[in-house]
């Protein structure tokens, strides 16, 4: 398989904070590949770099066969990016935002409003077409980042968090919109915190975290690396706040919640059924479902990383941008 | 060379469509006319009833300040807007190289300069009765001086961090230049010390050559070094500002 994306000791520091840890990576032709981390982890300075945002401190990466430091006019030619905060001009209609990135792209004159015309169509916004950005809705103007990165038929779609502070439909469309592209012959680059949506979206999956990638592969081999933890899934009746005292269970090495139920990283479940149900006997409790599972992503994250599934959920702050006035 | 040749004229032409959004975007807003003319009608006002300049200086002095101030209080801003409203993320990941995007920036303070200054040489010229001798000579003097003052703004821009911070040190730059440059008071009526300041001044060389080509009298090569000067000046300031924000964004 031909790698559109590969770094080799890619580092970016910020005085004495290293954002990205001498990462290596292989980004193959046509799969769509996943940088999955908690915030703060350096997926955003990643892309940052492959994207030719920002120089490396050290390190090499070639984007689309060009280096992105020293060709990188090139590289971006062949490459579409979508920021995690959608940077469309408010001002302007999305018809003429999606012209101007054409125009800045050198798609021929000729293609242009067939280009935008499609687009549009595809992303549900041509009736829209007119409108000023500033009166469109978040998912909106994420459908229309996205179109006007594609607008030159990019090779690579670099995606910083594409769901993020997005509603439910509105992440399930952007979903399904990336999985077209991908069947299309696009080759997808996202990074998210959303452990779920690797796992859904991913072909391949890169787990990094304090900008050092700790694990790369497909999900389902990074699942089956740790299948000989066991999980078990228990919730109880009445429900309550049991946590300290179910970590303090002999062979339970790792805790989380997940609804109502707990769900039980140990080392031998057949050990542990026991136990709770001893444990639900001496709390007056009352076991309403107990499950033992395979090892979801998740899991597989949590004991690779060494951080808990909650860290995931965090979500960013959200980036508070200033509207331009006039000026004097 | 042929390669050569068209990756420049791709450059130019991606700087025209900059210029376009920006113009649409940024620029061509009532406030923004207002401000442009506000400011130095108002300094010029106030000079003239204290009866310290001569009326014939008015129209060429106030049309160069009208462009320094119009381009400046809108270019000086234009990076610092796009940086915080997250749309320069966009320009910065295109194929469009650091210069490419200045000279983008500075081409809308171009075409702003050519109107303001427009708006105010004609009727002002038609009032006064002083009239423009070489309406061509008055225009190429237009155009180099907004791109100058395009130039400067841009690097003001690049340069602050903040909209407040981009106006103060516009104002601290063109304060002094409007009073230091021949604008208010001749050049030949000030001290020596201020004439040998004057020289390493854009507006100075705009005012000149703006006045030689509103004269009956015959252009002079003066006129012609203003031009090469000020065309030195709007290379320089697009060179140092795309290096300033390349060495920001890395």
């Amino acid at each position: 398989m031909k790698a559109v994306v590969k770094t080799q000791g890619l580092t970016k520091q910020y005085g004495d904070i290293v954002a990205v840890d001498h990462v290596e990576l292989e980004v193959f032709e046509g799969e769509i590949f996943g940088l999955l981390g908690p915030n703060g982890a350096g997926k955003t300075t990643t892309i940052r770099l492959l994207t030719g945002q920002t120089k490396p401190t050290s390190g090499v990466a070639i984007v689309a066969n060009r280096d992105i430091i020293h060709e990188s006019t090139k590289a971006k030619e062949r490459i579409g990016v979508v920021p995690e905060v959608s940077n469309l001009y408010d001002e302007m209609s999305a018809w003429d935002n999606l012209i101007f990135a054409a125009q800045l792209y050198g798609v021929p004159r000729n293609e242009r409003d067939r280009r935008a015309k499609e687009l549009l169509e595809l992303f549900g916004l041509y009736k829209r077409r007119k409108d000023h950005v500033g009166s469109f809705s978040k998912g909106m103007k994420r459908r229309l980042t996205i179109a006007t990165a594609l607008i030159h038929k990019p090779d690579i779609l670099f995606l910083d968090e594409p769901t993020t502070g997005l509603d439910v439909q509105s992440s399930r469309t952007i979903r399904n919109l990336m999985k077209e592209l991908n069947e299309g012959g696009t080759t997808v680059f996202l990074t998210t915190h959303y452990i779920e949506e690797a796992d859904q979206l991913c072909q391949r999956v890169a787990m990094i975290n304090q900008g050092k990638i700790v694990a790369v592969d497909n999900p389902e081999k990074l699942k089956a690396a740790i299948e000989e933890l066991h999980v078990i899934e228990v919730s109880f009746s009445p429900s309550g706040d049991f946590w300290d005292r179910l970590r303090g269970l002999k062979y339970v090495s790792n805790i989380s919640l997940v609804g109502d139920k707990f769900r039980l990283h140990v080392e031998d479940a057949s050990e542990v059924i026991p136990l709770l149900i001893d444990f639900s006997k001496e709390n007056n409790l009352r076991i309403v479902s107990i499950n033992t599972l395979k090892p979801s992503l998740e899991d597989a994250f949590v004991k690779i990383t060494g951080l808990s599934p909650e860290v995931m959920a965090t979500e960013k702050e959200p980036i508070k941008r200033e509207k331009g006035g006039s000026v004097g | 060379m042929e390669v050569l040749v068209r990756t420049w004229m791709e450059s130019i032409t991606k700087a025209f469509y900059i210029a376009k959004k920006d113009a649409k975007v940024y620029y061509f807003k009532a406030p923004n006319f207002t401000y442009g003319l506000l400011m130095p009608v108002s300094l010029f006002l106030a000079f003239s009833i204290s009866g310290q300049i001569n009326s014939n200086l008015i129209v060429s002095g106030l049309t160069s300040l009208v462009i320094l101030f119009g381009t400046t209080s809108i270019e000086a801003v234009a990076v610092v807007l796009e940086r915080q409203t997250g749309t320069l993320d966009r320009l910065l990941v295109a194929p469009v190289s650091f210069f490419t995007l200045i000279l983008g920036k500075a081409l809308a303070g171009l075409f702003f300069g050519l109107v303001l200054a427009t708006a105010i040489l004609v009727p002002l010229s038609i009032i006064s009765g002083t009239g423009v001798a070489n309406p061509l000579l008055a225009l190429a003097t237009i155009a180099s001086s907004s791109l100058t003052f395009s130039g400067l703004g841009a690097l003001v821009s690049v340069y602050a961090e903040w909209v407040p911070e981009a106006q103060m040190l516009s104002n601290f730059l063109r304060l002094p230049m409007a009073f230091l440059s021949g604008t208010f008071v001749p050049l030949e009526f000030m001290p020596f010390q201020l004439r040998v300041v004057a020289r390493f001044l854009p507006l100075t060389y705009s005012v000149e050559a703006l006045r030689i080509s509103m004269s009956d009298s015959a252009i002079t090569a003066t006129y012609w070094l203003d031009i090469l000067v000020l065309a030195m000046f709007s290379f320089a300031f697009f060179v140092i500002a795309a290096k300033v924000l390349q060495k920001k964004i890395e």
